[in-house]
């Protein structure tokens, strides 16, 4: 593989604030436009035993109203830039984000910081956002994707695991979540110990910083203390392959998942996993791909993915066929992964998919939102700076002896298969 | 200053003597390029009996040429460090690869070794025929928005090729053949059907040559054949039902509006912005937020080479009626076609459309397709630098006057999922 050189940052600074908060600027030259990002450790993962999906339900309720103005008021806000507020919940956090026109950068954060830390949770919006909220899970199940991606979640992680439910919750949870709910666990997780603020501008780090903390000036933080950590269990690890079947008997099409216990992103053993990810199902001429669709026609869609949360991480394929052949899309997958399993990649592939992921790699440094992501994220998860600067290196410096020992390669083997069919599996 | 200043925009433009259009923008801030295609060709191109042609047709151009054989396109680029895609629209196919700066030659090559020499043969057209059809049920026979589409595309038109899916019949899609496929492509993927858009990391002087060199002996095709357009005009509402075993109602209306070069276009955008853009937006908050009918409403318009449609796609609550969910956004476009925007309103709908603009324009491969859509879409790129002042020049009346012409009731086409059993002769293949 010919070594592609590492990727500079552009400049930027990152300083913590005597309340914990992180804060950082980076500068982006070239498009006219300022980007901000909150993120705070209130992701799915902290939602409470028997309210699943209150994380999304508290998150997405802060564009209904703030303590200054109603849930119209917070619109006019915020669109009248131009700009759509993006809400993310993850399993370990909570991100709202905004880009608007650079002259508007300070309205921009103001309007950021009222909405995120200022919401008024009032009882009709409450009422009215449960009722939304419980019309979109049974809208969900027209959506088989949608309905092999919330089994999947839970049979890859177990449900006792905090990871172990879909972002949106259940419907039976949904349906008990009140005021008194949304209003606890916004004053116990928004709070600055654990939260990063990024902007992004055309202006030096320097500059960008002094806006910021202007305006964060004129903000309150919750101040509740956070309840005990979380108790993140072992990944359960069971012998042979479980398989849970979805009847869905209007479907001319079956979508398979097969998931396996992964890696938390900050594992020491990432780069090699991504790299084995890759050669497996991650590029276009990956294994999988080259198997199921491009020497058989079985499927559109093929992929393998690294979902990494902060604590741990489930590695997932996923594709669909007509009902079928669906028996030939397993047995294809299967003794492909097992097959990959017991001899790892080629030197070929490992090379591509070396040389694939470092080229790629700046592609996702291009945008405002993309900075602003990365290196929260890399900060947020404990890999550090370092982690981006040095990402085509440490791909480069892969090598086939490590690749087997990682996540991708033991799918076949602790495998958990969800799919979704109209006819029965024998 | 201008909002997007041309200094910032330094396109150097050139034609080879076989009609090649060549756009170059050369950016060192990252190591990075992409190289978009861009062949003036889509499903409305396309002749009953082969629909869908264009769209499998973008599936055959990765399936080997005469340099570069079967697998080998995207395993060379991806073991050089790129990647590649492509779509298919009604009115264009565009190609596309990301790569690391320093595969510019590899992926140049690649490229012209495909629009040279592609080698079309029955395995590999069996094989996609095959990947294709599993898109069509992903897309189509098992998606609510899908199905609706195809329905209201076919209610919609009636002379006009925008009356098929992009993704084609599945009958068609069994059809096609080897022979239809060497006569498509010798038609429609020679150098004068296409643009050639590079941006990111490399030497302007030095790419030209190359792209001389490789694209230069690739011979000028035949002119074009032209596109009937005999849609007569509508003369009334009409209405189509799809029964499917879905969970709620939805409803898809479209109502057929002025093509992409028209000034009209952009009075719609800004209708479609004011009235679909961000959760405030005038349709979603009366009918997801105000009166509960949806958990969606979206809207959608796109510049199209013919008139093409304004819709409005609205997935109903469970249990809602969709008559009222009808007559609820009927009032609202009335409400548009009687009183316009108001000023704020407007200025909100200028502001998404404007930041939308920048935002398209952060990364090479947003700037390469920016660049490519402008040319094949408005006739050159510089058309984009003054549409935040044409957008902002749009007025009041202007958005009545177009609301009157789009939305009259007589205009309407609607199609309307209703949950209920799947007829028994209705499963599709």
């Amino acid at each position: 593989m010919k070594a592609l050189r590492d990727v500079a940052l552009p400049p930027h600074s990152i300083v913590e604030e005597p309340s914990g908060l992180v804060l950082l600027a980076v500068q982006r030259r070239g498009v006219p436009l300022f980007h901000c990002r909150l993120s705070v450790p209130a992701g799915a993962g902290e939602d409470p035993r028997a309210k699943a999906g209150l994380a999304q339900f508290t998150a997405d309720l802060l564009r209904r109203g703030t303590k200054r103005r109603d849930a119209h008021g917070v619109d006019e806000l915020i669109e009248g830039m131009g700009a759509s507020l993006l809400i993310d919940v993850s399993m370990d956090e909570a991100a709202l984000s905004l880009t608007v026109p650079a002259d508007l950068s300070q309205r921009a954060l103001d309007a950021l910081l009222e909405v995120a830390l200022e919401p008024a949770y009032a009882e009709e919006e409450v009422a009215a956002a449960r009722r939304r909220a419980l019309s979109a899970l049974q809208s969900d199940l027209d959506e088989p994707s949608a309905v092999a991606a919330r089994a999947t979640i839970r049979l890859g992680y177990g449900p006792a695991h905090p990871y172990g439910h879909p972002v949106h919750g259940y419907r039976r949870e949904v349906e008990t979540f009140g005021r008194e709910d949304c209003l606890a666990f916004h004053a116990t997780r928004f709070r600055p110990r654990g939260a990063l603020l990024a902007v992004v501008g055309d202006s030096p780090p320097s500059g960008l910083l002094d806006v910021a903390r202007e305006r964060l000036a004129q903000v309150r933080w919750a101040s509740e203390a956070r309840p005990t950590p979380l108790d993140f269990l072992e990944l359960p690890r069971e012998p042979g392959l479980r398989a849970l079947v979805l009847h869905k008997p209007d479907s001319t099409q079956a979508q398979l998942r097969i998931v396996s216990p992964g890696i938390p992103r900050s594992s020491p053993r990432f780069f090699e996993a991504v790299v084995a990810n890759t050669a497996l199902g991650g590029g276009f001429t990956s294994l999988l791909v080259d198997a199921i669709r491009v020497d058989r026609g079985l499927s559109y869609s093929v992929s393998t993915r690294l979902a990494m949360n902060r604590q741990s991480g489930l590695s997932l394929f996923s594709s669909f066929t007509k009902n079928e052949t669906l028996h030939e899309l397993v047995d294809v997958a299967l003794e492909k992964m097992g097959g990959y399993a017991e001899s790892g990649p080629s030197e070929d592939a490992l090379d591509k998919a070396r040389t694939y992921l470092a080229g790629l790699f700046p592609l996702g440094l291009e945008s405002h939102e993309a900075l602003a992501e990365q290196i929260s994220d890399s900060l947020l998860d404990g890999v550090g700076l370092e982690h981006l600067v040095s990402y085509r290196s440490r791909i480069g410096a892969v090598t086939a002896s490590v690749v087997c020992r990682v996540a991708p390669c033991s799918t076949a083997r602790a495998a958990r298969a969800a799919s979704m069919t109209r006819g029965p599996l024998a | 200053m201008p909002l997007l200043d041309p200094s910032n925009f330094p396109v150097q433009e050139h034609a080879l003597s076989n009609g090649l259009q060549i756009r170059l923008l050369a950016d060192p801030s990252l190591p990075i390029a992409t190289l978009y295609s861009f062949f003036r060709v889509g499903s409305r191109n396309e002749q009953p009996g082969i629909t869908g042609i264009s769209h499998l047709f973008e599936h055959m151009m990765f399936n080997g040429s005469k340099k570069y054989g079967p697998k080998e396109f995207d395993r060379r680029l991806e073991a050089a460090g790129g990647t590649s895609n492509a779509y298919t629209s009604t009115d264009i196919t565009a190609y596309y690869e990301d790569f690391a700066a320093e595969a510019l030659p590899l992926v140049l090559d690649l490229e012209s070794d495909r629009m040279a020499s592609l080698v079309i043969d029955d395995d590999s057209l069996q094989r996609e025929r095959e990947v294709v059809k599993e898109e069509r049920r992903f897309r189509t026979d098992n998606d609510i928005d899908g199905m609706l589409d195809e329905a209201l595309s076919a209610l919609a038109f009636l002379a006009h090729p925008y009356r098929w899916p992009v993704v084609g019949w599945m009958p068609d899609l069994n059809r096609i053949s080897r022979r239809d496929c060497e006569r498509y492509f010798r038609t429609y993927y020679a150098p004068n059907n296409c643009t050639l858009v590079l941006v990111g990391d490399f030497q302007p002087a030095a790419a030209l040559r190359e792209i001389e060199r490789l694209y230069g002996k690739i011979p000028r095709g035949d002119p074009l054949p032209e596109v009937p357009n005999g849609e007569p005009p509508q003369k009334g509402e009409r209405r189509a039902i799809v029964k499917y075993p879905a969970q709620a109602p939805a409803l898809l209306a479209g109502f057929r509006g002025p093509d992409g070069r028209d000034p009209d276009s952009l009075v719609l955008d800004l209708i479609e912005a004011a009235l679909g853009f961000g959760e405030g937006a005038r349709l979603k908050r009366a009918l997801v937020y105000e009166q509960e009918l949806c958990v969606d409403a979206h809207i959608s318009f796109g510049w199209r080479i013919d008139p093409g449609l304004f819709e409005v796609s609205l997935k109903l609550n469970p249990g809602v009626d969709p008559a009222r969910a009808e007559a609820a956004l009927w009032a609202e476009l009335g409400r548009v076609a009687d009183e316009g925007l108001d000023e704020q309103e407007l200025q909100r709908a200028k502001n998404y459309v404007r930041a939308g603009l920048l935002r398209g324009l952060q990364t090479a491969n947003g700037r390469a397709h920016t660049i490519g859509q402008m040319e094949v879409m408005l006739g050159s790129w510089r058309a984009f630098l003054d549409l935040p002042d044409r957008y902002q020049a749009v007025d009041r009346n202007a958005v009545i006057r177009v609301a009157n012409k789009v939305f009259p009731p007589h205009r309407r086409n609607l199609a309307t999922l209703l949950p209920g059993e799947l007829p028994a002769d209705a499963v599709a293949a």
